[in-house]
């Protein structure tokens, strides 16, 4: 009976019980304050427990890992903890002068709508010559909405708090809420505290012409952050996260079930994949 | 619950450079490798030989990059093989003398009393994961730590919800029982120490 009731209690912190016997557990716990003081126990050393090995998914992975990721093979000598390096194979960076243009251009969309694609062709940045008007449709609208992700964070960095129009308080739901009546949906926070990113608000900015979100992360750790997470609408087809560069930024972008999300900042990239992953699957699991 | 990465291919047109399956494979292999490394961790004793299991679950998953089925969880699948390369070292080893050995260097260590706290706790908990039983540690790596659903944690260990739900409860009992009888030992040291 014992095992049986600690098996409840497990479950029931998991959010692992069907409702019925949830009403159970609870009347069990509201009844016995000695069980009450088990199940605080059981919460507390479930979040030691995570604390523990947080370490394990901030630090550093081994390069030998990820060559052997790679399937390629790394000399004991070579294999050594090194921090991910972005990898180089993106094009060049634009030519200066077009920064200056992707930051007014980001300044200038504050609150603003912007057409998909309009007025952006002349940017350079196509790559190959695409055959048809709505392949380089869809392509240009790719980079503008890169481009602003990281035109928004330059300007967020260089503003500081200034820029955030929802700064976060003790109630994040509050902060969200109130981000979220300008959004056709309702905006959703990942925690990012095992990462050591602290919320620090949100700012209303321009998915592919629809208003988004931009959720801002801080933390001392700066091979981490600070970090910029845009979460909007879509109705565009799902991409698989693809890493970009812009100048000095890293980005991660995907489209799933008409979420169009990015990660924007200069974390290293093994990191910024970690985050994105994290973050995809608590907007997924949430 | 949907898979993280398994969106399907990209529309053509949409990702500047499109990437062949096998590194796209890789990608994906590289963006849980912080997640794999912290589940080994849990079930090894050593960062390197967590390292060593995850190193090894890389190879076994790119030799057998075929049976991976898209639409499923990449994850869980890499944590299957995770757990399976453990249990097949685990078996090549004497389980009962590597449990035996642990527990004597528990009992043997005279951990330094002037340590940061905060990183004996730490340090503490992971041991304490150590002295569980392989099945309840990988259970409780699974569900407490990687946030995976009973059911998912079933289908990686390959056994019934019911029995995740007993060796958890029995592991976060367990667990706590061992963290008590950590802190009662420091503080008797620190006592002794006054």
């Amino acid at each position: 009976m014992q095992k049986h009731s600690d098996e409840a209690l497990v479950a029931y912190l998991d959010g692992e019980l069907a409702a019925d016997e949830r009403a159970h557990v609870e009347a069990w716990i509201g009844a016995d304050p000695e069980v009450r003081g088990r199940l605080l126990a059981l919460a507390e050393s479930a979040s030691t427990l995570r604390t523990a090995f947080a370490d394990f998914v901030t630090d550093p992975v081994p390069e030998r890992l990820i060559a052997a990721a790679r399937g390629e093979t790394v000399s004991p000598t070579e294999a050594e903890i090194v921090v991910l390096r972005p990898r180089r194979e993106t094009a060049a960076p634009p030519p200066a002068a077009r920064w200056y243009i992707q930051l007014a251009t980001a300044a200038g969309l504050f609150g603003l709508v912007v057409g998909v694609g309009a007025g952006y062709f002349g940017s350079g940045t196509l790559g190959p010559v695409k055959p048809t008007p709505a392949k380089q449709i869809q392509t240009a609208s790719l980079n503008n909405w890169l481009d602003n992700a990281a035109g928004d964070f330059k300007l967020m960095v260089n503003a500081g708090d200034t820029l955030v129009d929802v700064p976060a308080s003790g109630d994040n739901g509050d902060v969200l809420q109130k981000i979220s009546q300008n959004l056709p949906q309702q905006v959703r926070l990942p925690d990012l505290k095992p990462w050591g990113l602290s919320f620090r608000g949100a700012r209303l900015v321009v998915v592919e012409g629809r208003p988004a979100a931009q959720l801002v992360y801080t933390t001392d750790n700066k091979a981490i952050g600070p970090l910029a997470l845009i979460i909007g609408s879509t109705k565009q087809p799902d991409i698989a996260p693809t890493f970009e560069r812009r100048q000095d930024l890293n980005l991660l972008y995907w489209r799933h079930q008409g979420r169009a999300s990015v990660l924007v900042g200069q974390s290293e990239i093994g990191y910024l994949w970690g985050i994105a992953n994290d973050v995809a699957w608590q907007l997924d699991a949430i | 619950m949907s898979s993280r990465w398994n969106y399907g291919e990209p529309p053509e047109g949409a990702v500047p450079r499109p990437e062949p399956v096998s590194k796209r494979f890789s990608d994906q292999l590289i963006a849980v490798l912080p997640r794999l490394r912290r589940f080994a961790a849990g079930l090894t004793r050593s960062a390197s030989e967590a390292d060593d299991l995850v190193q090894a679950a890389c190879e076994r998953a790119l030799a057998r990059e075929h049976q991976f089925q898209e639409g499923t969880r990449f994850d869980s699948w890499m944590f299957r093989i995770v757990q399976t390369i453990w249990i097949d070292q685990l078996r090549a080893r004497d389980i009962r003398k590597e449990d035996g050995d642990i527990a004597e260097e528990r009992l043997g260590t005279d951990e330094p009393v002037r340590r940061v706290e905060a990183r004996l706790a730490l340090s503490e908990v992971r041991r304490a994961v150590s002295l569980l039983p392989p099945d309840q540690r990988a259970t409780l790596m699974l569900v407490t730590v990687e946030g995976l659903s009973y059911k998912q944690a079933a289908d990686v260990t390959g056994v019934p919800v019911g029995t995740i739900m007993s060796r958890l409860a029995r592991a976060r009992m367990a667990l706590q029982q061992l963290l008590e009888a950590g802190v009662g030992e420091r503080r008797s040291a620190r006592d002794a120490e006054a």
